[in-house]
């Protein structure tokens, strides 16, 4: 114990220091040799005004003399420039988005006005940003990259990863939640290609690795580009992390020219896109009389009939009737309110000179919840969710030879809203509201005459049995009064993450040409903060009623000390706080010679995450990640392209010998059309290009332990296997507690990928990508089966058994057409489809082959297979006994009856069998049109997705029965396709929506187990988004002295397409959850 | 120019050149199972861990013993679940070989992971030299219980399972498939494992614990020689010995498990270790407890002295209670599932306590009439008439409500039935009222009774409550307020007649028998087993034969052991258990609030109870994981 913790970390802030320094010495250096004499020769002076092709002056068009870059100048805001050159000097004007132009100036001609033509790009020169933010031109790219057009991801949504869905061909995408703020999609790379722990795509914002939040928060307005790497070759340089595929994100620079101004306003507002139908309350006590009778006859009716006719007098507000003794009450409607509306705003300004570049950006979002306030209350606890960001950019030409890039960027989220039990927004008040009786109590009642001096609201319950009432902070009774939850106090937190990149470009041609060197320094900062506060609420109940005067007395229910306060109390929340930094360094080598053309590439990072609030040692050493990673390419006549790629990686969480990883790739492509054999085929296929590649790629997020070489043993752990002895077990000890065996052997879990592409420009204006492709990822961490419970093993051992296959098509198409009279038409349209399976998993030997994952389809659902529900009581004893968990009851007449498949007369787990598609769609689509005519644009786009399935979570929607989640306790309401359709002694209907009812999970644990009595597909297509845009005339602009202004009004989430009915298909099994908004919004967006 | 270049050189270098130490960032000293053993501290810390498993058999409700012993019902209707239901469901015939309920092989559905436990026994036992300044005493005691715990555990899993597997040293954590492949020993095998481990332990333990303040509950020697005692004796009784419902159950490769032939010398066996037991048991100072009424109570009737007698001798802190052998550190949780709600503050704050444990009526006539025999036995007492309605007088006032309507069943029993059993009519002495005149009282009939049924939740399905498991001092009322005890493993009166059950299979009825027996039959205010049967029994020589006086032991200790998590065990050693639960438990018709309709027997749980269940069932799974095991038989 007396050796120090090694300081391993101690070299870095020196290299801080030396970057700085370097780049100090830099700007010195760079104010040397701008200064550079020119050459010799009689001179002239040239003048000159740029404009573009309406007559605009362009500011800032540089004017160079050709084979001198280092010299030369820029026009000024009157598009005018002057130069001293020798006569005869050829100059070349260029400016950003227009094609170069040169000129020669002699002593007979030195003034020019020169009208620049807007650059018309050709498919193969658009440039595509592949692995660490290298731009490639599109016709050299051999592995599988696909980027988005960063306008299309902009939808009417505060989330980014909820437009991705659809949108590029090679994502499998879908929305399960439609809360704010924890609205997150999940996205994966041409599917799920691993079962092991980590299965979604690293994701990079400016090269520098971060998290699916800080996508979701990134500014559409912000981005430059975005790109998906799909395949080995392009994901390579990532090595040991890139197997998931990388989602690569790059933010927008500064252009040379007068300040731009861009703003954009929007105001939304949302509502659920599909409203659960709950059924009314007399309905709900009629069935909840129903299904305690229907289990066991010898019950008392828990609503008489004199109580029925109480409620129905209550909701028809009859004289006499007294909502506070017989309440009905409907809760969604006390808690939420039906739409709500969202704001927000973003600026940036951009622009610059030779020098120095910038791009500042800022944006404003909020996001307002759905809950109702109250008067009575002095908490505002409506959602509101609040971000800003602010992002500068800003890049320095220290000299001709010298680019320094400095990011920074701030993104802070503050968070106010109700008090809550799961950490997220409203999600569980929702599902306290949908399992909260509507019958049982008022939300609160108004003052009686004993508690006219009363401070505080006198909740509706009912006395429970929750014994923990001193100790547990959420629940005091065992029905949740959501109203009193929503009102009893409130939660904020504050989330920023602050990052500060520091980039160095230095072109060494001066030494070997072609040679260039990038750095990149980033260090970011995250904090996530949170408290609580809030009492506890009174609840009372009617002590007794007076039919005859209607008047009633309430009777205090907890009245344990402690279990009802007034005054409001804190609790600190959780905390997250975390810094990362990240150092990269590359050499790049490019040059032509004449036809053959060679680059490559070296790069070396290394990172560093340390969390602030690890919970153990071992989770507070440095997580880090070195890697070294090269690029070769060789092509010729622009026709034939070769490329290698390495990555070579080491992540310290692997034994030393099994540290490092090597992940070679290759790829080629073939651009038939540059061939001469083409050209007859040129008037129809413009262009066609044909690629492929094969290698390997590694991921090191394999599970979930820290060290796998170390064994993890907490010696002083306490809870479980701690004793006690004493006379009153004063003396005790914590005890010691393996939590992980060492294992040296554990290693990289490897992709082995295919794939296979061909791209045709079709009539000049349709281009189509068509890709297939093959993974075998194996060594996936899996635990070992063979060891039984009598080695008396405290934690599960793992090694890396498993294998996975994935196979899939990539496709997508888009045309665009322009008409003489102005009307332009465009389309586009994608699609995914991957599938995989488990292709090897260590198992037992079972006897029944329907029990096997291997070769099932990974997240395929198992359950029982449901043949019908039973007749009757004689069908259910007579059949094979069905009795579930060691808590359930015997089923019935109308419960599901599954079948025995290995014919043994009982249904157990040995009955378990796969069924339906995967959890994850199989296959994603989108497709979208948009027209413009003279200033209005119409676009709308559909996506869907298909081969998904899914499961009712019957324990989450099965009415009466309380919900599975520890917080939300109190008896589930009843859809109202179920009141409608279920099993009963009168409808005994063998295929009923719902098997027979009942009021506790024993009696129906016959029914809620997972079986395809559950099971739905999930396929559905919808109307994602329609826009109607209209941009203000030209000479209206010019007056008002604005150079773009648009308004638009679109729409989420608008139609969908299902053909499943009760609720939003893509919410998955639980539909008592938050719905996905659909959302109206209206937005400007201005240019100046 | 040059010099820039040199400079970004140096980035270069200074970036990619990594250092080779980069990745290793793994101090040395983390935490690993070495460390447990640096010293006497840390292996202390590793002792108690092999401890730990042990005090959490403490939960009553993953006791088998407790949960299939028909004592004790627990409604499966519940909305809400505080306590895992598997245990008491097994009596429901849900038990499955699929998802065992109180699984103790593998620990899940409330057991414990007993092979986890004997593990980490093993690894006290491997690392126990390194330890420098651990001295050469101690060591030899922590070794001497660290053998204990792993014979008792292998124990538990002997009386669940019968042949399992023994293991004596740890296996590595790389042994190969065919090496983790154990099979099941047999049980003369286990049992002669068990008994050598715990030989070993009991030549080292110390007599007795110095130290109550810091060591109580750490294994002594009488702990130990009376745990010896229980183990020789299930391994003689019938369920093990010579069993011929398990006659020539083999494994794979042809051993047999079970003895085939019953064999009379280990009665022997277990009769001389129950009398060693009794002898260092007794030379500790270890006698049966009797209740003396603190100052504040000043006035106490004999019979009420007697309840609280019997009460405390379960509920009384361990330090006080002279016949307490062992039991476990943790407390006794759930003496609110135990208590009737008696005041109208207590249904107000029925949420604090749920209840649920009913008792079901069969368990209630258990208990001797106050002659004490059977009431079935009883020539004076009217066992034909037991339902009839009868009312609380003066001659019933310590334990009828005076002037309250129940039945005759309630009257006239033995002082242990009103100590067990709280009933509608029934008096409370304690909880909040220590005025023998002022007594609270059990109301339970309807609805609208304070201790009726309020709902699902909060409802006593039977109408009888198990009052002994409450200790007279808890209060709940305007709240609960618990006064803690520790749920007895062994007390001095089990292991009498223990002693007396052993001698008596030995060599039948003989005077010692009759002794043991009668030392308990005093302490609870009953003549001898002979008077009392030859004066009141309509089948007054059931005493003299063997067979008879077998009877008489079995129901004694059932009477007095009752709700102690030890019947279960005991009525599946003697083979009784699926008699006792082939007829319908019963309780009353909880929501009638007229006496003459609550008093209607209805059946609460029809019980499922067959061959198969006299031993558990091994999880399917770990036989197909390790195809050396074998299912035990009929499952």
């Amino acid at each position: 114990m007396n050796k120090k913790i090694k300081q391993t970390g101690t070299l870095l802030p020196v290299l801080i220091l030396r970057l700085f320094t370097l780049v100090f010495l830099l700007i010195i250096g760079g104010k040397v040799f701008s200064q550079e004499t020119p050459s010799t020769g009689a001179k002239v002076t040239v003048t000159g005004v740029i404009t573009d092709s309406a007559g605009r002056k362009i500011d800032g068009a540089s004017i160079t003399p050709e084979g001198k870059k280092k010299t030369g100048t820029t026009s000024d805001a009157f598009g005018r420039f002057i130069i001293d050159v020798p006569s005869g000097t050829r100059l070349i004007i260029s400016y950003v988005g227009f094609s170069e132009q040169s000129i020669v100036a002699t002593a007979e001609r030195k003034e020019f006005t020169i009208v620049m033509k807007i650059l018309e790009i050709k498919p193969a020169e658009e440039v595509v940003v592949t692995a660490y933010g290298k731009k490639q031109r599109k016709e050299a790219i051999v592995g599988s990259v696909t980027s988005i057009k960063p306008e299309d991801l902009k939808i009417p949504a505060s989330n980014l990863t909820n437009a991705l869905a659809g949108q590029a061909a090679g994502i499998i995408a879908y929305q399960s939640s439609g809360q704010p703020g924890q609205d997150n999609a999940s996205f994966f790379i041409r599917g799920v290609t691993t079962f092991g722990y980590k299965r979604d795509p690293l994701i990079l914002i400016d090269n520098v690795e971060l998290s699916t939040n800080d996508l979701a928060r990134l500014q559409v307005d912000d981005i430059a580009s975005f790109s998906i790497l799909k395949d080995a070759s392009a994901t390579a340089l990532y090595g040991a992390r890139g197997a998931n595929g990388v989602i690569l994100v790059s933010t927008k620079e500064g252009k040379m020219g007068k300040a731009k101004i861009n703003f954009r306003l929007e105001n939304s507002s949302s509502q659920s896109a599909k409203t659960l139908q709950l059924t009314d309350p007399i309905t709900y006590m009629n069935l909840y009389n129903e299904a305690t009778l229907t289990r066991d006859p010898t019950q008392p009716l828990p609503f008489n009939p004199d109580r029925i006719t109480n409620v129905q007098a209550t909701i028809n507000n009859a004289p006499g009737s007294n909502k506070y003794v017989y309440p009905a009450v409907d809760w969604l409607g006390m808690l939420f309110k039906n739409r709500t509306s969202t704001q927000r705003g973003d600026v940036s300004v951009s622009g610059g000179g030779g020098v120095a570049r910038y791009y500042v950006a800022g944006s404003y979002n909020v996001d307002n919840g759905i809950l109702r306030r109250d008067a009575a209350n002095n908490n505002n606890n409506n959602v509101k969710f609040e971000n800003y960001q602010l992002r500068s950019n800003v890049n320095i030409s220290l000299t001709k030879s010298t680019e320094l890039v400095v990011r920074l960027s701030g993104n802070f989220s503050e968070y106010n809203g109700p008090l809550t039990a799961d950490g997220g927004f409203s999600t569980d008040l929702y599902s306290m509201a949908t399992h909260a009786s509507p019958v049982l109590f008022p939300a609160y009642y108004p003052a009686d005459s004993a508690n006219l001096k009363t401070q505080h609201i006198l909740f509706g319950s009912v006395a429970g049995n929750n014994f923990n009432a001193d100790k547990d902070y959420v629940a005091y009774s065992n029905y949740n009064n959501p109203y009193a939850l929503l009102l009893r106090g409130h939660k904020n937190s504050s989330e920023s993450r602050m990052s500060a990149q520091l980039e160095l470009n230095q072109n060494f041609s001066s030494l070997v040409d072609g040679l260039s060197f990038h750095g990149i320094f980033n260090t970011n900062r995250y904090s996530y903060f949170q408290s609580n506060s809030g009492y506890r609420p009174f609840y009372y109940n009617v002590g007794s009623y007076d039919k005859k005067t209607n008047a009633y007395t309430v009777n205090w229910l907890n009245q344990v000390p402690n279990s009802a306060t007034e005054y409001l109390e804190y609790t600190p929340g959780a905390t997250n706080i975390n810094t990362f930094i990240y150092l990269q360094g590359s050499l790049d080598y490019a040059k032509r010679f004449g036809d053959h053309f060679i680059s490559s590439t070296a790069i070396v990072t290394r990172q560093q995450t340390v969390y602030a609030n690890a919970t153990s040692l071992v989770n507070s050493l440095p997580y880090r990640n070195l890697g070294l990673a090269g690029r070769a390419t060789y092509s010729f006549k622009s026709r034939y392209f070769l490329e290698f790629n390495f990555g070579y990686n080491g992540s310290e969480r692997f034994s030393a010998a099994h540290r490092y990883g090597f992940f070679p790739t290759i790829g080629a492509s073939y651009v038939l059309s540059e061939e001469s054999f083409w050209d007859p085929l040129r008037t129809v296929l413009t262009r066609a290009k044909i690629r492929a590649s094969h290698g390997l790629v590694g991921n090191d997020a394999i599970g979930s332990q820290r060290f796998f070489y170390l064994s993890d043993v907490n010696l002083n752990n306490g809870g479980s296997t701690s004793a006690s002895f004493g006379t009153n077990g004063g003396y005790s000890r914590n005890g010691v507690r393996i939590n992980n065996y060492p294992n040296e052997d554990v290693t990289w879990e490897t992709s082995k990928q295919t794939n296979l592409a061909l791209e045709l420009t079709v009539l000049k204006n349709l281009n189509i990508v068509a890709e297939i492709y093959k993974n075998h990822r194996y060594n996936i961490l899996q635990a070992r089966t063979y060891i039984p419970s009598t080695s008396g093993q405290e934690a599960t051992i793992y090694a890396n058994l498993g294998a996975a296959d994935s196979k899939g098509i990539d496709l997508s198409a888009d045309y665009k057409q322009t008409f003489h009279n102005g009307l332009w038409l465009s389309g586009r349209g994608n699609l995914t489809l991957a599938t995989n399976k488990y292709a090897y998993v260590e198992e037992p030997k079972y006897a029944e082959s329907w029990r096997y994952f291997t070769g099932q389809k990974i997240n395929r659902g198992y359950g029982y297979i449901a043949e019908r529900l039973f007749v009757d009581d004689a069908e259910a004893q007579s059949s094979p006994t069905q009795i579930f968990s060691t808590n359930g009851a015997a089923p019935k007449g109308g419960d599901i009856k599954y079948r025995d498949l290995n014919h043994d007369g009982k249904i157990d787990v040995l009955d378990l069998t796969f069924m339906g598609f995967p959890s994850v769609p199989e296959l994603v689509y989108g497709f979208g049109l948009s027209a413009g005519f003279k200033n209005f644009d119409l676009s709308a786009f559909f996506q869907g997705q298909a081969r998904v399935s899914f499961f009712i979570d019957p324990t989450r929607v099965s009415p009466f029965v309380p919900s599975p989640d520890w917080w939300v306790t109190g008896n589930t309401q009843v859809l109202k396709a179920f009141a409608d359709d279920h099993w009963s002694e009168n409808n005994q209907n063998l295929y009923a929506l719902y098997p027979r009812l009942g009021t506790t999970n024993s009696n129906i644990s016959n029914n809620i187990q997972q079986s395809s009595w559950w099971l739905r597909s999930g396929s559905f297509m919808r109307l994602k988004s329609m826009e109607v845009g209209y941009t203000l005339p030209r000479s209206l602009l010019k007056r008002m002295k604005i150079d773009n202004c648009r308004f638009y009004f679109n729409g989420l989430n608008l139609i969908t397409w299902s053909a499943f009915k009760l609720w939003d298909p893509e919410l998955g099994g639980n539909g008592f959850a938050y719905p996905i908004q659909k959302v109206f919004n209206v937005g400007v967006n201005v240019n100046l | 120019m040059r010099s820039t270049t040199n400079y970004i050189f140096l980035a270069v270098l200074l970036l990619g050149g990594s250092c080779k130490k980069y990745l290793d960032v793994t101090p040395d000293n983390v935490g690993t199972l070495d460390y447990a053993f640096r010293n006497r501290n840390e292996a202390e810390n590793y002792l108690f861990t092999c401890y730990s498993t042990l005090q959490s058999l403490n939960d009553v409700s993953a006791n088998a013993g407790f949960t299939t012993s028909s004592e004790i019902i627990y409604p499966n209707d519940l909305q809400q679940h505080p306590l895992n239901e598997a245990g008491f469901n097994i009596i429901r015939g849900l038990q499955t070989a699929g998802s065992p309920g109180l699984n103790f092989w593998d620990g899940g559905g409330g057991g414990q992971p007993l092979f986890q436990a004997i593990r980490k026994c093993n690894i006290m036992l491997e690392n126990i030299d390194k330890p420098a300044d651990l001295g050469s005493v101690e060591k030899k005691r922590w070794v001497a219980e660290t053998k204990f715990l792993k014979a008792y555990y292998h124990y538990y899993l002997f009386r669940m399972y019968g042949p399992i597997a023994i293991v004596d040293k740890n296996l590595p954590i790389n042994a190969t498939a065919a090496e983790v492949r154990v099979k099941r020993q047999p049980v003369d095998t286990v049992v002669n494992y068990i008994v050598r481990l715990l030989d070993e332990a009991i030549a080292d333990l110390p007599p007795s614990i110095v130290n109550q303040a810091r060591d109580l509950g750490r294994i002594t020697k009488f702990i130990a020689m009376s745990v010896k005692a229980e183990v020789l004796t299930t391994a003689a009784s019938p369920l093990f010995n010579g069993n011929p419902d398990y006659a020539g159950y083999k494994d794979k490769y042809g051993t047999v498990l079970f003895p085939a032939a019953a064999d009379a010398q280990k009665w022997k066996l277990a009769a001389d270790a129950c009398k060693a037991a009794i002898t260092e048991c007794e030379a500790q100072g270890l006698k049966l407890y009797t209740y003396a009424p603190p100052a504040n109570i000043t006035s106490l009737t004999d019979s009420l002295k007697k309840v609280l007698t019997i009460q405390n001798a379960v509920t009384e802190r361990w330090e006080l209670n002279s016949e307490l052998i062992w039991a476990l550190t943790s407390i006794f949780h759930g003496q609110e599932y135990c208590i009737p709600r008696m005041t109208s503050q207590a249904v107000a704050n029925s949420g604090s306590n749920p209840a649920y444990f009913a008792v079901p009526i069969s368990t209630a006539e258990l208990f001797y009439t106050d002659k004490g025999v059977p009431i079935n036995e009883d020539n004076t007492w009217g066992y034909n008439h037991r339902y009839d309605l009868q009312t609380g007088d003066d001659a019933s006032f310590f334990y009828v409500k005076s002037g309250y309507t129940t039945i005759k069943a309630h009257f006239n029993r033995e002082a242990r039935f009103y100590a067990n059993i709280g009933f509608d009519g029934g008096m409370w002495f304690g909880n909040g009222s220590l005025d023998q005149y002022n007594m609270r009282y059990v109301q339970a009939r309807g609805q609208s009774a304070l201790a009726g049924p309020k709902d699902i939740q909060k409802r006593n399905i039977t109408g009888y409550w198990p009052k002994k498991l409450a200790n007279y001092l808890t209060v709940f009322d305007n709240g609960f307020q618990w006064i803690d005890y520790r749920m007895p493993i062994m007390r001095l009166a089990g292991l009498y007649l223990l002693y007396a059950e052993t001698l008596n299979e030995v060599g039948g009825p003989t005077p010692e028998v009759y002794t043991y027996i009668d030392k308990v039959r005093t302490r609870a205010g009953l003549q001898g087993v002979q008077a009392a049967w030859s004066s009141y029994s309509t089948n007054p020589s059931k005493p003299n034969t063997k067979d008879g006086l077998r009877q008489i032991i079995h129901q004694e200790r059932r009477i007095e052991l009752c709700f102690e998590a030890q019947s279960g065990w005991d009525l599946r050693r003697w083979k009784e258990l699926q008699a006792v639960l082939s007829v319908p438990l019963q309780g009353w018709s909880i929501y009638d609030d007229q006496a003459i309709n609550y008093y209607r027997p209805q059946t609460v749980v029809a019980p499922v109870f067959g061959l198969r269940d006299y031993l558990f069932p091994i999880q399917s799974y770990d036989i197909i994981v390790n195809d050396n095991l074998v299912q035990n038989p009929y499952w």
